[in-house]
Order: C-alpha cells, then sequence, then structure tokens
C-alpha cells in the first residue's frame, strides 16, 4: 500500500486521536458543592458492603451510617439502646433482647428479631467466609472462631416473638450489651438473603443515612434517612466519602477546600499541621493501642523468673516519650496501661505501671539479674511489616534504645507485607519480639485485655497463659457493676504489668484537620469522626 | 500491509501468554498470605479460609491458578476482586481515565517537544537552545513525585489556577496538570530528539540540494528537515505512550486520580492475581498495538519504507 501525502495523514492520524480524547472528555462538570453534605477522606471498602464481612476502615465508615444497631454508643463510649428497648439477664449468661417496635430498613420492611438473628447467623455459617465471624463467638452453638457448629445456624440464639428473641453465651459476660453497637451485630433486611452480592453492592440499612451511590474507587454519597429515628440524628444534608490511596493528596484538598474532613494527618504534614492556617487541625488523644509482644516460647523471654526479669528491663529501657515527640512528632502519647485512658472504667496509675518508665539503671540492672540466672547470648530482635506508615521509624529507634540502653545485640527485622508478617505470627513460626496494635471493638478496657491476652484467647499471638489473670478477667465479665469491673480489670493489669506479655508503647493520638469552615467535628472513642453532627 | 499487520498481532499471542505466566508466578511467589491479611489482626477460622481459597483459587498449584485465569479471561470473565467487584469492570471504569491521562500528556509533550526541539535545532548555540537544554536537564534530573507535589503544591493549593487533585471527575480541566507532570519528563527527552534530530538533517544532502534549488527556506526546514527528523522522535513517542500508562501510578497517588495505576498498585498490596495480572495484561496490549502502529507510522514519514 502506498501512501501519498503521508505528512498530511500522519498529521489527520495526530489531530484524530486528540479529537477523539477531547470527545470522551465531556463538559467540566464542576464542583458539586450542595451547601451542607460533608466530604471526608476514606479508601475504597476491601470487601461487599456487607456488615458481618467488613473489617477494615473504608468499608466500616460506610457501614457504621448506614446501619444501626440494638445499642449505639455516644463520642464518649457510653452505650444507649438503639433499635433494641430493653437488654436484660438475670444470670449475665441469658440475654434477652427486646426490639422498640417501628423501626424499619429503608425499603420499607420492618427490623424485627428475625433481622438480627438471620444476619447473625449469615456471619457465623463457615459456609460463607465471613471476616467478622470472630464476633460470634461469645454464642452457644459457635466454635472458638465464631463458627456455627451444627448447621447453619448459631443455636444460643432463639426468636421468641416478632420483636424479642434470646440470646444464650458460653459463658456469663456482665458487658454483653456494650459489644452490640458493633457492626457485626447489626440487622440485615429479609431481601439481602435472596441475592447476599448485589446486597454487598448496595446494601440496605436502618440507620442515619443510606448509601445513595457508590462510584467504586471514587466516592460514596451517603444522604439521610428519612425514616431513621434514633439517636443518631445526621445535622448535615448529607455525607460523601471520596476514596484516596495516598492521604497527601486528600491533605492538599483539604488545603484547597476541595474536602472537609482527613481523620488521619498523613506523616509529611504531621510536623506542621497544627501551624497550617488553611486548615482546622484536631489532636485529642486516641484508643489505638500499639505494643511488642514477646512469644511466651521465646528462649530466655519465657514465662519464668529470667522471662520476667528481661520483659521488665526491656520496658525500662524505652524511653517512650522521646521517640513519641522525636519520632511520631506528638502524633502518640505514651502508654499508660494496657488500654487507652479513653475508655469508660480506664484506671490511672495501676501498681506495677511504673515498669513504662525510662530508668536506664535500673533496666541494666534487672538485665543483670536476667544473666546471672540464665546468661543471654545471641540478638534481640523485633519484627515488623514494613508496609505499614511509619512502622520502620519507630522500630528502629525502639531497638537503638534497647541496644545502646542494655548494651546487648539487638536488630529490627522487616518484613514486606503485612500479610507475610501476619501469616508468620499466625502459625508462630516468627520466633522474634513483634509489633502489634489493637483498636477495641466496643468501648471497654475488657476488650482490650480478654481477646489479647485470655488463654487460648483468638488475638492472643504471644501465647501468654496466665491461670490468676484468666480468673480475675471472668470475674471482671461477671461483675455487677462498673466500679467493680474496673477494680477488676486494673488488679487483671497489676498481673500484666508482672508478667509483661507484651511490652506497652503508645496511644496513637488522633491527629485530623478539617476544612475551613467546617464545624462540629469531634471525635469518637474508636477514633472516628462524629459524622452526623458535623456541619458546615 | 494487512498480512504485516496480521503477523505482528499474531506475535502478540506468546508475548501475553509469557507476560501472564510471568507476572502471576511473581505474584504467587510474593511472600505472605492474602488471606491472612484480609483478616487483619483477627483470627481466622480454618473453614473461613478453606472457603476463601477455594473460591479464589488460592489452593490450586499456580499452573492451574494461571491455566483457570486464562480460560477466564478467553471467555471474558476476569475474576473477581476480594471485594467482589468483576475485574473486567474495574479496568473498564480505570483504563479509559489512565488512556485518557496519558494521551493528554502525549499531546502535551509531543507539541511543545516538537515545536521547542525544533527551534533551538535551527538555532542551534544561541540563547532559546542553550536555555531548553537546561531546562530539559533540570526537568530529567527532578524525580517526577518531586515535580508532581511541587506543581500541586504552587498551582493547586497556593494560586488556585488547577484543581489540586482529580477524584471523581476525570474531565480535561482537572486532568491538566497531572498530564502536565506525567508529560514533562518525556516533554525533556522529545526536545532534546528533535533538537539531535534536527541538526544532523541541517546538514544532510538533500537538504542542501533543497537550498540550492532555491528552495524558500521555510519550506526547506517543513519539508525536508523537520519530517525526516521525526522518525526517531515517533518511534519515541509510540513507545512512551505505554510507559506514560504504566509509569502513571506516582502520578495516580499523587493527583489522586482514579486510574489503572492506583488499581494495581492496590491490587498488589493485597496480592489480587486477577486483578494483577489482568492489569499488566492489558498493559502489554497497549505496548504491543502502540509499537505496530509506530511501525505502520514510519511508512506515512518515510517513503522509503514499505511493509508487505
Amino acid at each position: 500500500m502506498r501512501l501519498t501525502r503521508r505528512t498530511r495523514l500522519a498529521g489527520i492520524a495526530l489531530v484524530a486521536v486528540g479529537s477523539l480524547t477531547l470527545a470522551a472528555c465531556g463538559g467540566d462538570g464542576g464542583e458539586d458543592s450542595s451547601d451542607n453534605v460533608i466530604t471526608s477522606f476514606s479508601t475504597e471498602p476491601q470487601n461487599p458492603l456487607v456488615p458481618s464481612n467488613t473489617n477494615e476502615v473504608g468499608g466500616g465508615n460506610i457501614i457504621d451510617l448506614v446501619f444501626a444497631g440494638l445499642v449505639s454508643y455516644t463520642p464518649e463510649g457510653d452505650t444507649e439502646m438503639e433499635v433494641a428497648e430493653s437488654i436484660e439477664s438475670d444470670d449475665n449468661r441469658t440475654w434477652t433482647i427486646t426490639l422498640k417496635d417501628g423501626w424499619t430498613f429503608s425499603d420499607g420492611s420492618p427490623v424485627t428479631a428475625q433481622s438480627f438473628v438471620d444476619a447473625w447467623n449469615y456471619g457465623a455459617d463457615p459456609d460463607n467466609a465471613q471476616l467478622g465471624a470472630y464476633f460470634y463467638k461469645p454464642f452457644e452453638g459457635t466454635d472458638d472462631d465464631g463458627n456455627s457448629t451444627g448447621g447453619d445456624t448459631i443455636s444460643g440464639l432463639e426468636v421468641t416473638d416478632e420483636l424479642s428473641f434470646t440470646a444464650t453465651l458460653k459463658e456469663p459476660e456482665a458487658e454483653f450489651p456494650k459489644r452490640l453497637g458493633y457492626s457485626a451485630y447489626y440487622p440485615l433486611p429479609e431481601s439481602a438473603f435472596e441475592d447476599m452480592e448485589a446486597f454487598g453492592e448496595s446494601p440496605i440499612g436502618n440507620g442515619p443515612y443510606t448509601l445513595e451511590s457508590w462510584d467504586h474507587d471514587v466516592e460514596a454519597a451517603l444522604v439521610p434517612n428519612g425514616d431513621y429515628d434514633g439517636n443518631r440524628a445526621p445535622q448535615n444534608e448529607g455525607v460523601t466519602f471520596k476514596f484516596y490511596t495516598d492521604p497527601d493528596a486528600a491533605y492538599t484538598d483539604v488545603q484547597s477546600g476541595n474536602l472537609d474532613v482527613l481523620d488521619r494527618v498523613p506523616p509529611s504534614a504531621l510536623s506542621s499541621y497544627e501551624e497550617d492556617d488553611q486548615v482546622q487541625p484536631v489532636t485529642e488523644p486516641g484508643s489505638v493501642f500499639m505494643s511488642f509482644t514477646i512469644p511466651s516460647s521465646l528462649a530466655h523471654f519465657g514465662e519464668d523468673e529470667e522471662g520476667k526479669l528481661r520483659r521488665q528491663a526491656l520496658s525500662l529501657a524505652i524511653d517512650r516519650e522521646q521517640i513519641a515527640e522525636k519520632i511520631f512528632n506528638g502524633a502518640n502519647t505514651a502508654a499508660t496501661d494496657f488500654s487507652s485512658p479513653l475508655m469508660p472504667g480506664y484506671t490511672e496509675d495501676i501498681p506495677g505501671s511504673e515498669v513504662l518508665e525510662f530508668d536506664v539503671e535500673q533496666a541494666k540492672d534487672l538485665w543483670a539479674q536476667a544473666d546471672a540466672i540464665a546468661p543471654f547470648e545471641g540478638t534481640f530482635e523485633l519484627s515488623y511489616n514494613s508496609d505499614g506508615p511509619g512502622n520502620k521509624e519507630w522500630v528502629e529507634a525502639a531497638v537503638n534504645q534497647i541496644r545502646t540502653n542494655l548494651e546487648i545485640e539487638a536488630e529490627p527485622k522487616a518484613f514486606a507485607t503485612f500479610g507475610e508478617f501476619r501469616e508468620l505470627v499466625t502459625n508462630r513460626s516468627i520466633g522474634t519480639a513483634f509489633r502489634t496494635s489493637w483498636q477495641p471493638d466496643y468501648p471497654s478496657v475488657y476488650n482490650y485485655l480478654a481477646p489479647l491476652y485470655g488463654t487460648g484467647a483468638g488475638s492472643n499471638d504471644g501465647d501468654y497463659s496466665n491461670a490468676e489473670f484468666d480468673d480475675l478477667l471472668g470475674q471482671a465479665a461477671a461483675a455487677e457493676s462498673e466500679d467493680e469491673r474496673a477494680q477488676f480489670l486494673a488488679q487483671a493489669q497489676e498481673i500484666l504489668f508482672q508478667d509483661l506479655p507484651a511490652i506497652p508503647l503508645w496511644n496513637q493520638n488522633i491527629s485530623a484537620v478539617g476544612a475551613q469552615g467546617v464545624n462540629n467535628l469531634e471525635f469518637n472513642w474508636q477514633n472516628v469522626p462524629v459524622y452526623h453532627n458535623i456541619t458546615k | 500491509m494487512w498480512w504485516y499487520v496480521g503477523k505482528r498481532l499474531l506475535q502478540a499471542i506468546p508475548v501475553v501468554l509469557g507476560a501472564t505466566l510471568l507476572i502471576y508466578a511473581m505474584v504467587f511467589l510474593q511472600p505472605g498470605d492474602p488471606i491472612t491479611a484480609l483478616f487483619g489482626e483477627k483470627p481466622v477460622s480454618e473453614a473461613a479460609r478453606a472457603n476463601l481459597e477455594a473460591q479464589y483459587n488460592l489452593d490450586k498449584p499456580f499452573i492451574v491458578q494461571w491455566l483457570l485465569f486464562l480460560g477466564g479471561a478467553l471467555t471474558g470473565d476476569l475474576g473477581v476482586s476480594y471485594s467482589g467487584q468483576p475485574v473486567a469492570d474495574l479496568i473498564g471504569r480505570t483504563f479509559p481515565v489512565t488512556v485518557k491521562l496519558a494521551v493528554m500528556a502525549l499531546i502535551i509533550e509531543a507539541v511543545l517537544g516538537i515545536i521547542a526541539g525544533f527551534w533551538a535545532g535551527l538555532r542551534r548555540g544561541k540563547i532559546f537552545d542553550s536555555t531548553m537544554l537546561v531546562v530539559s536537564l533540570l526537568v530529567i534530573a527532578v524525580p517526577i513525585f518531586v515535580l508532581g507535589f511541587m506543581l500541586q503544591l504552587v498551582f493547586g493549593v497556593k494560586l488556585h489556577w488547577a484543581p489540586a487533585t482529580v477524584g471523581g471527575d476525570a474531565s480535561i480541566g482537572k486532568l491538566i496538570l497531572p498530564a502536565v507532570v506525567l508529560g514533562l519528563v518525556s516533554f525533556a527527552y522529545v526536545l532534546r530528539l528533535t533538537r539531535t534530530s534536527v541538526i544532523e538533517n541541517l546538514s544532510a544532502d538533500h537538504v542542501r540540494t533543497a537550498r540550492a534549488k532555491g528552495l524558500p527556506e521555510g519550506a526547506v526546514n517543513r519539508k525536508h528537515v523537520l519530517r525526516n527528523s521525526l522518525i526517531p522522535v515517533v518511534t519515541f513517542l509510540g513507545a512512551d505512550l505505554g510507559t506514560l500508562m504504566a509509569g502513571a501510578i506516582v502520578t495516580e497517588g499523587i493527583f489522586n486520580v482514579p486510574g489503572i495505576g492506583n488499581l494495581a498498585y492496590q491490587a498488589v498490596q493485597r496480592g489480587e492475581s486477577p486483578t494483577v495480572v489482568s492489569v499488566v495484561t492489558v498493559m502489554v496490549l497497549v505496548y504491543v498495538l502502540m509499537s505496530l502502529l509506530v511501525d505502520l507510522l514510519y511508512a506515512a514519514l518515510d517513503p522509503r519504507i514499505r511493509y508487505a
């Protein structure tokens, strides 16, 4: 084929490509700035939007606004009845749950006892492989992973009539009602079970908002649910979650007024955001607890005299405040116990908590005492996943302090991905100390202790076991009053301070920014903005 | 020519097969278990793990996983991401955005690069030429994310000339800033390539002949110098479209563009083989098609080249 006027043809081709692009682009939509619709940073949900299958913040943000549970939490962490009229028990083991009349899902169907029981049964059924199955573990008729045993229903749940059902637990738990505000305990409408895949794409809930649209990887728009009459009445005309892969881009958007709320300031802006006059900074203590866990099976660090001495020496050798200040730029606060000062029932100055102070002399002394029992050779290693932002920096700093202050060999050990790191932790082959962090599922000190340090508990990655501690947990679970429970939990923590199954390090602060003109930007005990109260 | 095109397209088959196999192997060899990561710091039950592994074919040897993927891909089914989205939909949403971004960047770099390079080449050693050489050196030397953050801060945050990020509305107006950032580095290469090529052609025999027979200077430069100088530039631009699309990851992150780079980045992090491999396959196809297009464009630019 012979082409004449070749140059022109080439030119035409270029122009054609250009105009095709232009045609594809359409007009500039402009900013959709309805007056009182709040835009907030979030990430694309990693799982379908089914409450029992949502365990990360991107999906959780949406689920928590679209659904309402039996109870809801105030920003301070107090529990209030929401869909439930009452949750009562004589023995803290068999609970009778009565619902308020008149709640509906946004498709018009009523919220009944069956809506809850069916949803929980679905979540616990191992055939559905739900990521939140763990939360059904307290119920009779489930195994240690929360999967229902013997069929696809939880035998401990029984619907008594349209608006009431009973839940039987494996063990008495006075704080059971507190759990029930967590997303895994939300109800599902009947229509969900016909096609869960479609439901996960456009969930129908009973919460303060409804999901109007979910434009994948771009944004999810939520509008107030007119039928909602619960504790969290929306004060704005909607919440739109914009999805980012890079919080730096979100910070830039807040600065330039394109985004109203960014709930975590990126590391690059941490040292400057409080002085940045283009944003409203919010800095508050937070509830995430960071620590490193030393497996009980690690040589020289077992649950004996030598191990305890070494653990205490490590704890005393770390200057938490210095790292919080220098490495985290004040985004973290040195831990004062195994939970967070935000929690209801938090106890100050628990005996034994002096071990969290920085004291090189005593650290050396304790380490020498341990060496007298059996000399330590080799290297103390601390493992972490380097794909988590900021992990590398603090682990290196902490290890440096341990090395310098105890005059031992100490090295950080990096794993490239969270998946690899957790795999080794889960199958117990990690063979070093490793970083751990915990975000509470419901507002209670108990939730920081039982799942992490109870014998055989699901997230007890260090295999810590202490009968006395387990006993105190049991007593706390069955305690009659909040004060009594706080006392038992403080006693339980006293034991932890001696044994140090994990070395408490920091509580992560809330470091957030709002755009100029945004009002009522508050954070709840989960470190999540109280979205329904924000206005602008 | 059609025979030639057909032959080239047939050659693409083993390339795509090999690329998917390679990527599959790499994702498979990536350390760590995606199912464990999915559960975060919560325990994973064996039953749930088995179910999920079966659902995503993770329980099978990787050759089988690859074959299952290929079989699905042939019938248009690229699998499902961990969030329950068909991968084909994900790509269908993100690919056009990245194409738009890359083509805009390509147009910017081609137009500016060729004009500036041509001018600099004609006035070799003059002030414009020297300035362009320094500018292009700077642009090549500074990493793209530095350029990105700088332009974003200056034009997006401080001056408000352009939106700081793109977000959902990937219109031309919003994509201009990221397209400039994406195109800048290649602009420098296009400029230098055109300039060198123009200088070389200026002393070529046919140009001297054209001048000798009395053609006006403008016509000589346009018809004889520029056209002949474009061959290496077109080769570069063709291959560059693929590079721009693959290299958009950084730019897409900085400007929050919901494109294929962001998609690939997230999928790699989660160990989602179907998504990663599908994205890579699409990119391989883009490279294959672009290099074919470039070869065909040669014939348009240089009458001595024929394909049969």
